[in-house]
């Protein structure tokens, strides 16, 4: 079949050669170009209200407009951002904090701890953290302009991680924004933050522009992380929006754009022969595959059907799938929390070592599994997920399972994913997701961990043990303790399978050579980068 | 004829009444859920039902299809569910980008393929006729996202003339809007080329052979004469009706072009609905699509009357 990424990989292989590729001139005016940074974003920024959605996009919106009380660093370890600073008093049940003087909305209005508070109320009750947080919180309120304070019934110790992590964090925004309903969506994208939403020049599916905001008063900092200085050193900076990856290659070829935030990584070995060129990892965490079983329906409800499957799984053959060849493209980790993090463990004789169709295919016939139809959907317009459900499938198929691929666009794969029905009355058998590393470290935001039943995430798995052992956690003394549950946890997680880790692959980013000061952080954001 | 130009836009009414039925229905009926895609991965199904309800999509078929046709009765055709933005305002951002690939397309398409079926007819059985025809079927079987690639290759990547992407409004400057568009059009009106200049070759061939045509001949008229004088104006009814019809291939090819040269236009802002559910976009631009179809069908009608007087309203 004729592809069109597979007719132009071959084109943009010739023009992206040293010495093959003469520029053509950028599309902006000389003096604007080299004061605009020109972004390729992974997705279309159709919405701009954080809370509202969680579109990755969106929060990548938000890091430009709006500031943190406290960020994470690269070590993942919160730092004061906004805040001056905190103090935990009480035992740990009360955290006051200060906020640095001077800081100041895009509308000129000074911030206010009550705009601090309103926003953490409106965030608390979208995000999973936050509502961790939220259950144990007595009182948030604004002591004065600059100090707010937590009340807690018992001491939390993740507050500051819970604030100031790195994928859905609190974002401030003025209080007459947040104090809208957080299943409304604000469209005013009011924020402190280092850049200015321009509305009137955004046009969905187009671009969407940003400028620099005068009044914004960075950290005196070096950036780690997300935490330090977020210094604006562009004027503008600028997302166009081109949903074909061969057009947005050839744009960067072409120097029509600086930066291209998701490559596929089909293009990443043309990139790489443009000498004009950077390709990079730029993101701290990898991004982790998820094989989900439905634990309500059959066959996936009997454990012994989803240990055979996990007995097949090879998490290469699925890193290569995604990634490529390369094997610095991608890493197995075959635990539940994200690899290189305190709480990662890997079982030396755990189910996923065991990598034999042959022992997974007696194991099925030992397990009871009577023939019932697998229905696995996948979204054909997501390529690594789409890429994961094929190596599932045929995995399946070769250990004898009856298994129907349903190939969907992506929008109707989040409603059918939804469904609790048996596959003949359209419900589904198993689906695959992609999370970042980011948020698969601690078992607060760690979504595929939560064994809770009807209110679990999609397949609703129910695991008493590991819902006593994430309440555990919560409560660990210290790190060793923390430590200790976490392995617990993991182990737990693997003779219950609720889900199936399946490694992780590396997402590489693009840039123009003269583009400078990009680091690595959890987020792909855009201060402190300049045009040299 | 003005009386008929009045009796058809009238009649417009009814057929864009079942095309929003349709539409609507359709929508209704078809799975996704634009709540599930806002609400993300983490959301649970509570949260999922609550955005739900915060959008009125969990309210009956009847009650949401009225609502909405006393807005488009009203001249309201609704709020993205995304972007909060009016559908008329995110019509209005993209259509300039749209028309003018159309209208260029157009252009192009009809200046080469009607002298080329003209001058393949005039030879027929010749090299000429034959490399024509030869071109047709290229037209037709080759994919726009492939001639798309070939020429940002060729002009953009190689030869540096062009821009790979992108669309510069007609205010900045005609050339630069044209020069976002010249490999955009040419891409999109290889098949429109194909498709006329075949319909042109063989109306013309069957003219060619009519008695009137033998007659010009023996009384003198030159070879230029007969075929765009005589010829021509007796072909173009067929011709004409073609290049109506071919107006929603530009429309489905414009998808894919905008796609490949990244032009934000209707094309793709239709796919980006669609994939989204952003139901009150689709709803708006399938509409506004379907009367720009009844409209040129109408302007199609009323140009018979010019080209064969024998037609009369």
């Amino acid at each position: 079949m004729l592809r069109r990424r597979d007719t132009f990989r071959g084109l943009v292989a010739a023009a992206a050669a040293p010495g093959l590729s003469s520029l053509a001139g950028p599309a902006l005016p000389q003096g604007t170009a080299a004061r605009t940074l020109r972004v390729v974003p992974q997705a279309n920024l159709t919405s701009l209200d954080p809370v509202w959605t969680t579109a990755v996009v969106t929060r990548n919106h938000a890091y430009l407009v709006y500031d943190q009380i406290c960020a994470v660093d690269s070590a993942n370890t919160p730092r004061p951002q906004m805040a001056e600073g905190w103090d935990i008093a009480n035992d740990g049940r009360e955290w006051t904090f200060t906020l640095r003087s001077g800081l100041r909305f895009h509308d000129n209005e000074p911030v206010r701890s009550a705009d601090c508070v309103a926003s953490l109320k409106r965030w608390m009750v979208r995000d999973v953290f936050g509502q961790a947080l939220a259950a144990q919180v007595d009182e948030l309120s604004a002591l004065d302009d600059r100090r707010f304070r937590f009340r807690l019934k018992k001491p939390f110790p993740f507050l500051a991680l819970a604030i100031g992590k790195s994928q859905n964090p609190c974002f401030i925004m003025p209080e007459r924004l947040a104090s809208t309903d957080p299943f409304q969506q604000v469209r005013d994208a009011t924020g402190s933050g280092p850049f200015r939403f321009l509305p009137g020049e955004w046009n969905p599916g187009q671009r969407a522009i940003w400028e620099k905001f005068n009044g914004y008063q960075p950290r005196q900092e070096n950036p780690d992380g997300l935490a330090g200085g977020r210094m604006p050193r562009m004027d503008r900076v600028e997302w166009t929006i081109i949903s074909d990856p061969a057009t947005a290659a050839s744009a960067m070829v072409n120097n029509e754009q600086d930066y291209w935030e998701y490559p596929l990584h089909d293009l990443l070995p043309l990139l790489r022969r443009s000498r004009d060129l950077v390709v990079e990892q730029r993101l701290l965490e990898g991004t982790y595959g998820v094989l989900r079983f439905n634990h309500l329906q059959p066959p996936f409800n009997n454990l012994a059907v989803r240990r055979a499957v996990a007995m097949a799984v090879d998490q290469r053959d699925y890193l290569r799938a995604v990634a490529g060849e390369d094997p610095k493209g991608w890493g197995v980790c075959e635990g539940v929390f994200t690899c290189g993090t305190s709480l990662a463990s890997e079982q030396e004789d755990g189910i996923l070592r065991t990598r034999s169709i042959e022992k997974a295919r007696a194991a099925l016939r030992e397990s009871g599994y009577a023939n019932e139809k697998v229905v696995l959907i996948t979204p054909s317009d997501y390529p690594q997920i789409n890429a994961l459900s094929l190596v599932t499938a045929d995995l399946m198929t070769r250990i004898g399972l009856n298994v129907e691929v349903v190939t969907a666009d992506w929008g109707t794969v989040v409603q059918r994913r939804a469904s609790r029905e048996p596959v003949e009355k359209g419900g589904w058998s198993v689906v695959h997701t992609t999370s970042s590393g980011s948020d698969l470290g601690v078992p607060t935001t760690h979504l595929f961990l939560r064994a809770n039943g009807p209110n679990a995430w999609f397949g609703w798995p129910q695991d008493d043990g590991i819902e006593a052992l994430r309440a555990q956690w919560l409560d660990a003394a210290d790190k060793a303790e923390s430590k200790r549950i976490g392995a617990a946890l993991n182990e737990r997680a693997m003779e219950a399978l609720p889900y199936i880790p399946l490694g992780f692959y590396w997402q590489p980013s693009a840039w123009r050579r003269n583009v400078t000061g990009v680091f690595r952080a959890p987020a792909t954001v855009f201060w402190n980068i300049a045009k040299g | 004829m003005f009386a008929y130009a009045l009796r058809r836009i009238v009649a417009t009414i009814p057929v864009m009444a079942v095309v929003a039925l349709f539409v609507f229905s359709l929508l209704y009926i078809s799975p996704g859920d634009p709540a599930a895609v806002i609400a993300g991965d983490q959301a649970t199904p509570e949260d999922v039902e609550r955005i739900r309800a915060s959008l009125g999509l969990d309210r009956p078929y009847l009650v949401r299809f009225g609502e909405w046709v006393w807005h488009i009765a009203q001249g309201d055709l609704g709020t993205s569910i995304f972007t909060n933005l009016p559908v008329s305002t995110m019509i209005a951002q993209r259509i300039e980008p749209t028309l003018s690939l159309m209208v260029i397309t157009l252009i192009l398409a009809v200046g080469i393929a009607v002298p080329m079926g003209v001058i393949a007819a005039w030879k027929q059985g010749t090299w000429i006729d034959r490399s024509v025809m030869g071109f047709a079927v290229l037209g037709f079987s080759v994919p726009v996202f492939v001639v798309g690639y070939l020429l940002a290759y060729v002009f953009a990547l190689e030869l540096d003339w062009l821009p790979v992407q992108g669309y510069t409004p007609f205010s900045r400057g005609i050339w630069p809007w044209f020069q976002n568009l010249i490999l955009p059009a040419v891409a999109l009106g290889g098949v429109y080329i194909a498709l006329i200049a075949r319909i042109t070759r063989a109306t013309m061939l069957e003219v060619l052979q009519q008695d009137y045509i033998r007659t010009a001949r023996a009384k003198g008229v030159g070879q230029r004469g007969i075929l765009f004088l005589h010829a021509l104006k007796n072909a173009a009814v067929p011709i004409v009706t073609v290049i109506g019809i071919g107006v929603a291939l530009l429309i489905g090819g414009a998808v894919v072009t905008e796609s490949v040269f990244a032009i934000p236009g209707l094309g793709r802002l239709t796919v980006d609905a669609i994939l989204r559910r952003d139901y009150p976009v689709i709803q708006g631009v399938i509409l506004l699509f379907s009367f720009t179809y009844v409209l040129v069908n109408l302007v199609i009608d009323l140009l018979y009357t010019l080209f064969d007087p024998r037609i009369r309203y």
